[in-house]
């Protein structure tokens, strides 16, 4: 459910982002998880998103498989790859790359179920060449081929070697260099990811390295390259991008099978270090941020800021995890929220519940409580302003003092314990009382108040009472 | 926007604070005249479950949590009353982050649930509505708690 939702929202995006070439340049930021060469190569079967050819088409396939996340950059990137390529895409193997590839790079793995291997085409190859000469041109195609490339090296190596992408892209096409960033910023102020930041950054490097080792091999890489060049980011790590080309043409002349065992290993890596790069890139805002700037400011500041909000929304569910019973082995957002959900549900029907119970039982109460409360929140009043005005640290017990000391302790038995205990600064630690022995203080305390004199069954009269027992409360 | 990760806070006062509360909104309901008749007793439900809600929205906090800022508001507004809440500096950016609205779908669904559950999760972020959520769930049990505790030491009666 999670991940059909997505894909539509996804999708949504991608048609609205694919419009402008703007959108590109942030998905290849996003991607980051590979770089794009090792897709084409070894992905061409699986990973390579043949979904469309054109644009329309990688919408299409967009909105029916693309995941919200920066997942559904790759699947984005690999769909305007191929379409310059009237190449059989399979909507259907992209998601299943995407969702085996996130699984695999990314730490979602509920929201990417996976989704049967479909046959992917290496289109990528084969459209890429003349893009190089006419980038200029073409800057918003190039730019989806370069982004999808990213996305395949995203599929299959979420996490890519930002520097590897930087200086491969650098390398290859100086000259369409500046145009590629232009087309970026554009298609990136489009993008609308929550994630799509951190992936841009992840698969920048990575798409660096993918593009290069894949231009070499054929047209693919030379695009790749055009797309990687797009990132200013790469010129940082072109040094690495070499490093990597050699990996990624091994894998790239790997297998046209599926690369899921290829992919874990170097994804782990390049992922890690592409996200390193990302954060540290972010940190200083070096060339990241100089990117970021020629794309639009809007869409780089939101991505970050959504990653972020992103990561305080995970560490808080982790946090309602351990309160909601027995949500440990639940992984996932969805359910957990529903766990939690049905947590809060059910403990505001114990409270309803619980207040019939006491309803029925209400009119028998002792009246004799009401004032011994009733100097209670005489004192908490003394004090300056009502309880509830006041702050409540958590020595809260401590708010109370001003109580006699003795008040609680004659009247309420162990109940006048537990709470004057706290209450009383001069005891200082505060001694909880177990369950179990909070209700043999409640009874008591009623029976006392019982003890103590007749309670009368209508108000007036137990107020009449009230100062007979005041007396008796009190030494 | 990288922002250090400060520890949630979602510290609960002991159950002593919320039976006092608790036991205080009783006895002054208790007071009323027309509390105590035998009938008329969903009146009397309503009125208990709003005084355990109230009590437990002052023992958790007073004016600290959102959640149970909304709840006394809400309370207040059946009374009738006008309720001046000290004005917090964070609601501004509850609303600059709702223009920004790049959320999952998926997880707004959820969120949404959540809201409608949670007093006053109608305005909040959704990290925020986590972390008051949890407080919430705190503060909830404690309440159960001690209702049952009331509950099985006037039953024997």
């Amino acid at each position: 459910m999670d991940v059909n939702e997505k894909e539509e929202f996804s999708g949504e995006k991608r048609n609205t982002s694919y419009d402008s070439a703007d959108n590109h340049p942030s998905d290849w930021r996003i991607s980051g998880s590979n770089p794009v060469s090792a897709p084409f190569g070894s992905y061409s079967t699986e990973n390579l998103i043949t979904a469309s050819c054109s644009p329309s088409q990688m919408m299409d396939s967009f909105g029916q498989t693309l995941w919200y996340d920066p997942t559904n950059l790759q699947a984005v990137g690999y769909g305007g790859f191929s379409g310059g390529h009237p190449s059989s895409s399979s909507s259907s193997c992209f998601r299943g790359n995407m969702d085996r590839s996130l699984e695999m790079g990314w730490s979602m793995p509920n929201l990417l179920p996976p989704k049967g291997n479909g046959l992917f085409l290496p289109n990528a190859s084969s459209f890429l060449p003349p893009s190089m000469a006419q980038l200029p041109a073409d800057s918003g195609f190039i730019e989806r081929a370069a982004r999808f490339s990213l996305f395949s090296d995203m599929v299959n190596q979420p996490l890519a070697k930002p520097e590897s992408v930087g200086l491969f892209l650098e390398g290859q096409c100086p000259s369409t260099e500046v145009n590629v960033g232009v087309a970026h910023n554009d298609a990136s102020t489009a993008m609308k990811g929550p994630n799509v930041r951190s992936s841009e950054q992840a698969s920048k490097p990575n798409v660096s390295e993918d593009t290069q080792s894949s231009g070499q091999k054929g047209g693919e890489t030379s695009s790749k390259g055009f797309d990687s060049k797009k990132r200013k980011r790469n010129r940082q790590n072109s040094e690495a991008d070499q490093s990597h080309k050699s990996e990624e043409e091994a894998e790239n002349n790997g297998d046209k099978k599926r690369n899921d065992e290829q992919s874990p290993n170097s994804p782990g890596n390049k992922t890690n270090s592409g996200k390193q790069q990302g954060k540290q890139t972010s940190d200083p805002k070096h060339g990241y941020i100089h990117v970021r700037a020629r794309r639009g400011q809007a869409t780089n500041s939101h991505s970050l800021a959504e990653r972020v909000r992103r990561e305080k929304i995970s560490e808080r569910m982790k946090f309602l995890q351990d309160l909601v019973p027995g949500c440990n082995k639940v992984t996932g957002k969805a359910v957990m929220l529903d766990e939690i959900i049905n947590y809060v549900q059910s403990l505001q029907r114990q409270v309803e519940f619980l207040s019939m119970k006491l309803a029925t039982v209400n009119p028998q109460m002792d009246f004799n409580l009401e004032a011994l409360l009733a100097k209670d929140v005489r004192e908490l009043q003394l004090r300056g302003g009502s309880s509830s005005a006041t702050p409540f640290p958590q020595n809260m017990p401590m708010v109370y003092p001003p109580l006699p000391h003795g008040f609680m302790q004659q009247t309420l038995s162990s109940i006048g314990r537990n709470i004057s205990s706290p209450l009383s600064p001069i005891n200082g630690g505060y001694k909880r009382q177990e369950t179990n022995g909070w209700e043999g203080d409640l009874q008591n305390v009623i029976h006392i108040n019982y003890g103590a004199g007749d309670v009368p069954s209508d108000p007036a009269a137990a107020t009449a009472s009230l100062p007979s027992s005041n007396m008796k409360v009190e030494p | 926007m990288a922002s250090a990760d400060k520890p949630i806070n979602t510290d609960v006062p002991e159950k002593d604070v919320f039976a006092l509360h608790f036991l205080q909104s009783l006895s002054n309901l208790r007071r009323q005249n027309t509390f105590n008749s035998p009938e008329k007793t969903n009146d009397r439900v309503k009125k208990i479950k709003k005084a355990a809600y109230v009590s437990m929205a002052r023992a958790a906090g007073g004016t600290n949590r959102l959640w149970s800022r909304a709840l006394l508001r809400r309370a207040a507004k059946e009374n009738n009353k006008v309720v001046r809440l000290p004005r917090r500096k964070k609601r501004v950016t509850c609303l600059r982050r709702r223009r920004s609205n790049r959320r999952d779908p998926v997880e707004e669904e959820e969120a949404e649930r959540l809201r409608n559950l949670v007093p006053g999760g109608g305005g909040m972020e959704t990290s925020k509505l986590m972390e008051e959520t949890a407080h919430y769930i705190k503060c909830l049990s404690m309440q159960v708690k001690v209702m049952q505790c009331l509950v099985d030491g006037l039953a024997p009666k």
